[in-house]
């Protein structure tokens, strides 16, 4: 699979002829320098965007033969994220964050989204924060609202971009912690792009993503 | 899937809801509401004060309509006012002698029916002083003036061709206004049914007939379009009417202007607002994508929310908006009726159909644009391709110009002209901004230019938004004060009104010394020559004019000439000079209308003698100054020795009576036209409209300052995370508070300078040609908007410095 882009009227090639496949269950680590593709890579793999040449299968279906509507309607059913930023909506409160993924899969029961909800903030040690709304959470606890967002749909792949990038090293190790261990709870395949060669370690694989090649670095 | 799609409704409504309340949105809602709030508190004041200056001109025209003709009034048109259930009065009008034991008069003889008048007062008291309001058989009722001029009392006889009839009293006030000082002839009131004993009524007679019609708006549109119009019958309502009715329809398109430059500058306030929310609101959609939204969930999302900014809006804006009217009519409620006229629900039907026009494109045109943004840009920013389907929603607005104001010119020269200045403007103060930022200055002048230079899209739109507000505040207070102050000249205390006409040669001199004595404030006095324009430039007037359908009114009577050593004071030249000999000085209007130019000759026909004059200017005539005006003024060798008699108009206060009755002794011969009564009706419709235009501007100008500091506000609200940034990067309170009043004074002043310019500009072409009234400059517009504008930044400024200045978390 490639991925080029126009940049100044010229084609900049960012992923040169990419192939692997992730098993279903691994948890797999992203890696490289700055500007080296790692999130351009994830953000094919999650359907986000298309590659330039070449396939990608995710959970059977061949996502890069599919529009939008096709791609969006897979996410929305088996695939959770973790971002950078959070990006948890301002306006509404941790517990309707948490239980928004529900509501955009079309999942009409309030009531039973709402208890998952707070049985997974319980999990990341939120109990009693449902009703706060994010500018009334400290970053630490806006990500452990993501991170229970992320795990609401029982995905079946998350994907996780630099998930402890704005957090300090003690809250990041408590993060990660309670990633690994959701992941594991749930069986989810894991898919995460970091900096961090010690988060790399945890993984069962990291993918090492240099001048638009990915290399295996066996654990 | 019913129950399923209405679960998520709800979900929806309330994340929409709470965005509303606490999110992005509520600038939104504010400027939403302020555009229903001004629609609604205007068009119901407008609607209102629409109705009271309507009753008021109709009542001076005694009737809602009124058909002239020069023959009786057909049984056709009769069974057609019935047919359409309308209510009728009749009148014939013309003039004979009246004769009393001593002396004769010529009179103008109104022949009414028992329900005349159909609207106003006419007023009539009897010997006991008894006030009566209607005319009944074998009544006859005389003006003050004709008492004297036939050296009668009531009770006593006066013969009116054949009939012999008793005076039943005076005529205090009548409803119709006919000002014109040459032919006011002095008028009496007698019964429709006594016409025919006056035998004055033979075919080929000159009587003038009037059919007065009340009824409701729609009845007398249709009226007026099923009937065939013959020569010499013509319609007058309320805006045909003479001076008076300019004045109206002039407060009237004053309104219509109030009312959409109001809603232009909330509409620049929706559309900036809506900018911010979707700048603010890109990564969210983002987001959402990411986690597997369609883009018909987004739909929904976006379109709840347009829907209950729209309920929200129109709920909040209504309620305000009859609060600002109720509040808006506290100083008129002298001038409005106790029982103010009801409007219905037209101005909310109309406030919601403006908020539709202007919302729809302003709210979704940037929210569609919001779907385009893409999933991946949740984790890597990407240039956005948007769709460009959803701009025909732009087509709305301009469709319900074109459908509201299509004929009004007025709008139409604001809207081009406020294009094509804010191309030009804009251009030059993104100029001056470049220019000045290369200049050297101190620290905090050099990062506030380089702030507004470094995005030059941004801050032309703030610019633009600013001194766009700024300049349509000022037109709303200037072209209220232009106009007030045309028609100043008719409410002023010293206008004259009571005119001396017919005065000979040998009484000239006399006349104006006995006026003196008496010390009443008088015009001049000028000869008046009767007489017709008959060729201009040696060709006949009606060949000169080729094929216009239908002569101007003047050519069809005489007129009154004059001439002078110097124009009055009071006529404005317009082009040319007044010197030469064999010279005359034209009305600007009459020249267009008979397409007169300078250097012309025109001949004219006095008593079948022929002479000619050049013209050398052409004057602009206020004839609702109730001072002497003249069409036509010849240098005073062209009509010198031709028989004049002279004429002057002079005030008399109302106590003064006695003098006006002391004058007429003295000078029997001279008729004395006295326009107290009507003058003071003039006055007042004056004053009320005065009053009413003076609210509305207010209005205006209170909401544009309120949009002002909106703006402002949220200019400030997205620079703030850029200042504590600085904040936190260590930059002292005292260089952010520098640079920021650096910024927006800078802002201030080059939109307040803009302003003034584009303001004067289309000031100027409104007056000309739009209310074609004289122009003038507003030198202290140029000093004030400027002062306005910091004025308004140092408020929105200190409201939200404190907030500002904290450093990041």
């Amino acid at each position: 699979m490639t991925k080029s882009v126009i940049s100044n009227d010229s084609e900049l090639s960012i992923l040169k002829g990419i192939s692997f496949t992730i098993n279903a269950g691994e948890s797999v680590a992203i890696m490289g320098t700055s500007g080296a593709g790692k999130s351009t890579l994830m953000g094919l793999l999650a359907g986000l965007d298309q590659p330039t040449s070449g396939s990608i299968t995710l959970l059977n279906s061949t996502i890069s033969e599919m529009d939008d509507e096709q791609r969006a309607k897979i996410r929305s059913e088996s695939v959770g994220f973790v971002f950078q930023d959070f990006l948890l909506i301002p306006s509404l409160t941790a517990l309707q964050n948490v239980t928004l993924p529900m509501l955009l899969r079309g999942n009409e029961d309030e009531t039973s989204n709402n208890k998952k909800a707070k049985q997974l903030l319980q999990e990341v040690g939120l109990a009693g924060r449902e009703t706060h709304l994010p500018t009334q959470l400290s970053g630490g606890e806006q990500q452990r609202v993501a991170l229970a967002r992320a795990f609401i749909t029982q995905p079946k792949v998350l994907f996780a971009d630099e998930p402890t990038g704005n957090l300090d090293q003690k809250t990041a190790a408590h993060i990660i912690e309670l990633l690994f261990e959701m992941n594991k709870e749930q069986g989810t395949t894991l898919i995460l792009v970091t900096h961090d060669a010690n988060l790399a370690k945890r993984c069962q694989r990291t993918l090492i993503i240099n001048d638009g090649q990915c290399q295996e670095n066996p654990c | 899937m019913l129950g399923k799609s209405l679960k998520i409704n709800k979900m929806i409504v309330n994340w929409s809801w709470r965005e509303i309340c606490f999110g992005q949105l509520w600038p939104v809602v504010v400027a939403l509401t302020l555009i229903i709030a001004s629609v609604v508190a205007l068009s119901t004041l407008a609607l209102r004060v629409e109705k009271v200056m309507t009753d008021h001109g109709r009542s001076l025209l005694a009737a809602d309509l009124v058909f002239k003709s020069a023959n009786p009034i057909s049984t056709t048109l009769l069974e057609k006012t019935q047919q359409q259930g309308l209510i009728v009065s009749s009148q014939s009008q013309f003039q004979t002698m009246a004769f009393s034991e001593q002396k004769m008069q010529l009179v103008s003889v109104k022949s009414v029916e028992s329900n005349y008048p159909l609207r106003g007062e006419l007023n009539l008291t009897d010997q006991n002083q008894q006030l009566k309001h209607h005319v009944s058989p074998g009544e006859l009722w005389l003006s003050a003036r004709l008492f004297t001029l036939l050296d009668v009392e009531i009770g006593e006889s006066i013969a009116i061709g054949d009939a012999q009839l008793n005076i039943s009293g005076l005529i205090k006030d009548e409803p119709e206004l006919i000002y014109n000082p040459f032919n006011s002839i002095p008028n009496l009131f007698i019964h429709h049914s006594d016409l025919d004993k006056t035998g004055a009524v033979q075919v080929g007679s000159r009587v003038n007939h009037r059919l007065f019609v009340n009824g409701s708006e729609s009845a007398l549109v249709m009226l007026q379009k099923e009937t065939v119009l013959q020569a010499g019958e013509s319609w007058v309502d309320q805006n045909k009417q003479g001076s008076t009715g300019g004045l109206i329809e002039k407060a009237k398109q004053y309104l219509s202007l109030t009312i959409l430059m109001v809603i232009l500058m909330a509409a620049v306030t929706l559309i900036l607002t809506c900018l911010h929310y979707v700048r603010d609101r890109s990564e969210t959609v983002s987001m959402l994508k990411s986690m597997g939204a369609s883009r018909a969930w987004l739909r929904l999302w976006l379109s709840t929310q347009v829907f209950m900014m729209f309920v929200v809006a129109f709920v909040i804006g209504s309620f305000l908006g009859l609060i600002l009217e109720f509040l808006l009519r506290l100083p008129l409620a002298d001038i409005l009726p106790e029982q103010l006229p009801s409007v219905g629900a037209q101005p909310f039907i109309f406030a919601l159909v403006v908020a539709l026009c202007i919302g729809l494109p302003a709210l979704l045109i940037p929210l569609t644009r919001l779907l385009d943004a893409p999933a991946i840009n949740v984790i890597q920013q990407q240039k956005i391709n948007y769709t460009k389907k959803i701009w025909w929603l732009l087509l709305l607005p301009f469709s319900a110009l074109l459908l509201f104001y299509g004929a009004n010119k007025l709008v139409w020269m604001l809207l081009i002209g406020l294009l094509l200045l804010f191309v030009f403007l804009a251009t030059l103060s993104y100029g001056l901004l470049k220019i000045l930022a290369k200049l050297k200055w101190g620290p905090a002048f050099s990062l506030a230019l380089s702030r507004i230079n470094r995005s030059p899209r941004n801050s032309m739109m703030q610019l633009a938004a600013l001194s766009g507000s700024l300049m349509l505040v000022a037109l709303i207070w200037l072209i209220k004060s232009d106009l007030l102050g045309d028609w100043q000249q008719t409410i002023a205390p010293d206008v004259p009104n009571v005119f001396a006409v017919n005065i000979s040669p040998e009484q000239r001199q006399g006349y104006l010394e006995q006026v003196d004595r008496l010390a009443l404030p008088r015009s001049d006095a000028f000869a008046i020559i009767r007489g017709r324009i008959t060729e201009v430039n040696e060709q006949s007037v009606s060949e000169h004019l080729g094929s216009k359908e239908e002569l101007p009114h003047i050519l069809q009577r005489e007129i009154n000439f004059t001439w002078a050593k110097e124009l009055p004071v009071y006529n404005q030249l317009i082009e040319g000079q007044w010197t030469g000999e064999k010279t005359v000085s034209v009305e600007q209007k009459v020249a267009h209308d008979l397409d007169i130019k300078l250097g012309d000759s025109l001949t004219f026909e006095v008593n079948s003698q022929h002479f000619s004059a050049t013209v050398n200017s052409l004057r602009s005539v206020q004839w609702q100054s109730m001072k002497p005006n003249f069409i036509f003024i010849f240098s005073e060798d062209v009509i010198i020795d031709l028989p004049a008699t002279w004429m002057l108009s002079f005030r008399v206060e109302q106590a003064q009576g006695e003098l006006v009755n002391q004058l007429a002794r003295l000078y029997p011969t001279v008729s004395l036209l006295d326009f107290r009564s009507m003058g003071n009706k003039i006055q007042a419709l004056l004053r009320q409209i005065s009053w009413s235009l003076t609210g509305l501007a207010s209005l205006g100008v209170v909401s544009g300052v309120l949009l002002i500091f909106t703006l402002l506000r949220l200019s400030l609200g997205e620079r703030k995370r850029e200042i504590t940034l600085y904040r936190t990067l260590g930059a002292s309170k005292k260089r952010i508070n520098q640079t920021l009043w650096a910024e927006y004074g800078l802002l201030a002043i080059s939109a307040g300078v803009v302003a003034a310019i584009a303001a004067e500009i289309i000031l100027f072409s409104l007056m000309k040609w739009g209310f074609q009234l004289p122009t003038q400059l507003h030198p202290s517009m140029w000093l004030i908007l400027p002062l306005l504008a910091v004025l308004i930044v140092l408020l929105s400024l200190s409201s939200v410095i404190k907030q500002l200045l904290k450093p990041l978390r």
